[in-house]
């Protein structure tokens, strides 16, 4: 009798010992969660996003409250936003009266890292003709966009 | 023809212009260091292909050297572009 008493109690350690085990194994073979791969940044190309006018700027370069028709005392800015990175890029302001007469040329060489602001300006001491202008923006001697405006009488 | 109303005068007009974007940056300078037996002219000629192009190096180190014979090793010049 007391054999098989302890041959069954010896039999349940055993049974407990192997389904320990076989859970540890099933535990360790679980696979590691997966990990996302890190994202490379692609860099933006640069592009010229919009022109506006006004008859002044705030701190950020940029027009508060773009107009059209312009005082004959009036300083005229504008204002080209821009987005994505380039080493050198040259941002030119042509602006011309009545079609063909040419008011002012400059130009501005920058080496944006993201979104920017660039403004062009132009004044005259003695006023503006009345009449229509236009101003056209190019970024290395493309043209990327232009404005039309008037001065009033 | 007459009665034609004279083009306006924009000689007076000014200009500026100013970006959020920074300016690119300048290159830094190439430069060149002195070994043993090296004169202006032979670095002139190794960098430039012309040994008569010494003065253009002479002039940019103005600072550094007095004498455009004297050169010493350990010396960085500047070279200048060609």
């Amino acid at each position: 009798m007391q054999h098989s008493k302890r041959f069954g109690r010896t039999l349940a350690l055993g049974l407990g010992l192997v389904l320990a085990l076989v859970s540890g194994c099933q535990r360790s073979e679980a696979p590691p969660p997966a990990t996302a791969p890190a994202e490379i940044p692609v860099p933006v190309p640069f592009a010229v996003k919009g022109v506006s006018l006004g008859s002044s700027i705030g701190a950020d370069k940029r027009v508060a409250s773009p107009i059209s028709v312009f005082a004959k005392s009036d300083t005229i800015y504008a204002s080209v936003a821009t987005e994505g990175t380039s080493p050198s890029v040259t941002l030119a302001a042509r602006w011309t009266y009545q079609g063909d007469q040419l008011v002012s040329e400059s130009s501005q060489t920058i080496a944006p890292t993201g979104p920017a602001v660039t403004e062009f300006h132009i004044a005259k001491p003695d006023g503006w003709p009345a009449g229509s202008y236009r101003v056209e923006i190019s970024a290395n001697g493309a043209v990327a966009g232009s404005q039309e405006f008037s001065v009033a009488e | 023809m007459a009665g034609d109303k004279p083009k306006p005068d924009f000689s007076n007009v000014k200009s500026g212009s100013s970006s959020t974007a920074p300016p690119p940056a300048k290159p830094e300078p190439k430069t060149y260091t002195v070994v043993a037996g090296d004169s202006l002219s032979k670095i002139a000629k190794k960098l430039y292909g012309d040994a008569n192009k010494w003065k253009r190096i002479f002039e940019a180190n103005r600072d550094l050297i007095k004498n455009p014979d004297l050169i010493k090793p350990g010396q960085t010049l500047k070279i200048p572009d060609a």
